[in-house]
């Protein structure tokens, strides 16, 4: 058997053999991911909108909107989606919550973000505030976004359109905020274009 | 090596101190810099590292002798990214926390030397036996630096070890240590402290 | 010289005596007709000394460490006592742990504690400061090997870290006055730069040329730094060129965007006055370990370090950039003295 021949089965054999121990490993675990995955939506949704019994998945223009609904009636109780943008270091992803009729948000949730630890990452959780962590996503419950959500600093809101910003992690609040006045229209005309 | 067999335990002491993978010999940086800004991440890295470093090291000891020269890195590579992508699947789907703290860094272990170069500079060249304890002692190695490194990080940075408060609410958490600066800064202390000892160790 | 021909003359009456001794073969060799003495540089010498130069630099710091007191109160006088305890303290423990000879009296150490505390706030806890000593002290200047050979300015680089550390209370200002007069409860201000930067709202330039304004316990008064400073450069303790571009540079660069845009920008004079700028361009950025020793090295350095001010301030996320810009001018020191190195008499230009 001459060299190239050996070098050429030795590998495929390898390769064969690296790709069966894949795909049946694949075949064990991706079930479990996937519940993973969907766990945490099912997390994610229940955070940010109020009360339901179930929800209802839709696809508008390939954006998904997660309805809220109760199992008495037909009407739903909130809408929750995915928003995306940029942060302080990279992408943030948040799941947002709204009522039926887009005037205030249900609650947020940051599912991604690679904010600074310690400051941009209070977004999600702020670990030095023992009695209240989730103050800064929090604060949005209820907020009304029309005409837009405004940032102050270094004191307590007073309209129901501000927020407070993280001491420290102004532009990680200030993007949150962005994000969310960019996004939320778009998806407002989206789900009126619809309905 | 063949012809004057070490012993075994000191083939696997080896990779503790002498010819410890980041503190004598500087490899697998990325990972140990990344992750470590917990105990239980540099846990964590470690094992998942340790365990490809050892299906490999098996693997290719067993092969040492059909796989032919001219595309033995081709071939490791391919075994190594096969017990990384196992280990990284394994990690999605039964530690999904975890998971998503080490984040990319897990696939990047494929390109982590330590397992490469080991499998050059040991187990192409040595029986199953002896690649086995090498890399066990190599992967102990790596555990123990990332483990301290994780906790003196986690320590100094969260107040805590392993999520257990240790440091009481006086201490004011440094978050230079949670962020990358404080891993180059400790892992170089780290270092000189291994030299400092060693010298020590000569010299008595 | 004439101790080494005693030498060999002693060696030769030596070997009178004992006359069984075979003569050394070297000492043919070693019987110049005139010695050639051969020096490594340093060849031109001074009067001046390390200790000089530091105890001028710490009189030159009077002024604006009194200015600190009259505005910040005792607490600007207990975060100097606690910087400069802690700075010496830890020079001593490094003098020990190294095994050399206590260098504590030579003022360098007292001078980084100094600095580092002027350049922190008012309200910043005592033992964080400690912290920021001990590390300028031994990561900024004996993990380099000692003074002379720290790459980075020790009390920046103490600060650096602590504001890696601490982000949230090394960006948090008070008042002077109300500091000076309720000792708990200090109002909290924005700085005269972060106020214009995140609300768009100028300070008067008498408040930040007296400095009735929040900053940095040393850095708000402009006279005060200026006095000091010009005593330096007066001595010749420091490179003029150094602050003059720096100062240079940032008025230049300022001027330009502020007649481009001045709603967008503020005006240069702004600029010169507010944040760290003056305390920057006399008191960090000539330390003499970290700055270029050539002349051009020094417009080099100065001019370097003003734009990026200027870049930091006007598009960076953060309101002041006097530190960064002088740490990064220091890590390209020795490039800098590279090349403008002079030329050697009779060397053809390339």
């Amino acid at each position: 058997m001459n060299k190239t021949t050996k070098m050429v089965i030795v590998l495929t054999v390898i390769t064969g053999l690296s790709g069966a121990i894949l795909s049946s490993w694949d075949s064990v675990t991706k079930p479990k991911i996937e519940y993973h995955k969907l766990q945490a939506l099912k997390v994610a949704i229940s955070d940010v909108l109020p009360s339901y019994d179930y929800y209802e998945e839709k696809d508008i223009d390939g954006k998904t909107i997660y309805i809220g609904k109760l199992n008495d009636s037909t009407q739903p109780t909130g809408i929750a989606f995915k928003v995306d943008g940029s942060g302080f270091q990279g992408n943030l992803s948040i799941m947002v919550g709204v009522d039926p009729s887009f005037t205030s948000i249900t609650g947020i949730k940051v599912l991604e973000q690679i904010e600074t630890p310690g400051l941009g990452t209070k977004i999600v959780e702020d670990p030095s505030n023992k009695t209240d962590p989730f103050w800064f996503p929090e604060q949005f419950v209820g907020v009304i976004f029309s005409p837009q959500i405004n940032v102050v600093k270094n004191s307590i809101p007073q309209n129901s359109n501000e927020i407070q910003a993280i001491s420290g992690a102004t532009i990680s609040s200030k993007a949150v905020v962005r994000i969310l006045n960019e996004d939320i229209s778009i998806m407002k005309e989206l789900y009126q274009s619809v309905n | 090596m063949a012809k004057t067999p070490t012993p075994l335990s000191k083939e696997f002491l080896k990779g503790l101190w002498n010819e410890n993978p980041i503190l004598r010999m500087l490899l697998g940086l990325c990972p140990t810099l990344a992750v470590t800004n917990s105990a239980i991440n540099g846990l964590s890295m470690g094992l998942a590292t340790t365990f490809a470093l050892l299906c490999s090291s098996i693997l290719i000891s067993l092969l040492r002798k059909i796989i032919p020269s001219q595309v033995r890195i081709a071939g490791y590579i391919v075994i190594i990214a096969t017990f990384v992508t196992v280990a990284d699947k394994f990690l999605a789907a039964y530690l999904p926390e975890i998971s998503k703290a080490l984040g990319p860094y897990v696939p990047l272990i494929v390109v982590n030397c330590i397992i490469l170069g080991r499998q050059e500079a040991f187990s192409s060249k040595n029986g199953v036996g002896r690649s086995i304890i090498d890399a066990l002692g190599m992967g102990s190695g790596f555990i123990l630096v990332l483990l301290v490194l994780g906790s003196i990080r986690e320590l100094f940075g969260s107040a805590t070890i392993f999520n257990l408060q240790i440091l009481g609410d006086w201490f004011n958490p440094w978050m230079i240590m949670i962020l990358p600066p404080g891993a180059f800064l400790t892992l170089g202390l780290l270092i000189g402290l291994g030299n400092w000892l060693n010298e020590r160790k000569v010299k008595i | 010289m004439n101790d080494i021909i005693k030498e060999n003359d002693n060696n030769i009456t030596e070997e009178k005596v004992v006359p069984q001794k075979k003569p050394d073969p070297r000492s043919k060799l070693a019987k110049p007709e005139r010695m050639l003495v051969l020096n490594s540089s340093p060849h031109l010498h001074t009067t001046k000394s390390v200790h000089k130069i530091m105890w001028s630099v710490i009189i030159a710091l009077i002024p604006a460490m009194a200015m600190s007191f009259y505005y910040f109160g005792v607490r600007a006088g207990l975060m100097i006592l606690t910087c400069v305890v802690a700075t010496l303290s830890t020079e001593l423990v490094m003098n020990f742990m190294k095994g050399e000879k206590i260098t504590i009296s030579d003022g360098s150490a007292i001078i980084t504690g100094i600095l580092l505390a002027l350049t922190l706030p008012p309200t910043f806890r005592l033992s964080s400061a400690v912290l920021g000593a001990v590390v300028a002290i031994s990561l900024g200047k004996h993990i380099f090997g000692g003074l002379g050979y720290n790459i980075f300015n020790p009390a920046l680089l103490g600060r650096a870290f602590l504001q890696a550390s601490f982000p949230v209370a090394m960006t948090t200002w008070s008042n002077p006055i109300t500091l000076k007069y309720s000792a708990i409860d200090a109002v909290s201000t924005a700085t005269p730069l972060g106020a214009f930067k995140f609300e768009k709202i100028l300070t008067d330039y008498s408040d930040l040329f007296f400095g009735n304004i929040g900053g940095s316990l040393g850095e708000t008064s402009a006279i005060a730094i200026l006095i000091g400073g010009i005593f330096l450069l007066i001595l010749k303790n420091a490179d003029w060129r150094i602050p003059l571009s720096f100062i240079g540079s940032v008025f230049l660069l300022g001027s330009i965007f502020w007649l481009f845009n001045p709603n967008q920008y503020p005006d240069p004079i702004f600029h010169l006055l507010s944040g760290g700028l003056l305390f920057g361009a006399f008191f960090m950025a000539t330390d003499m370990v970290t700055s270029p020793i050539t002349p051009k090295g020094g417009w080099i350095f100065g001019a370097g370090a003003g734009i990026l001010v200027i870049i930091i301030r006007l598009f960076g996320g953060l309101p002041e950039g006097v530190m960064f810009s002088i740490l990064l001018m220091n890590g390209v020191t020795p490039l800098i003295n590279r090349y403008t190195r002079p030329r050697i008499f009779g060397e053809s230009r390339k």
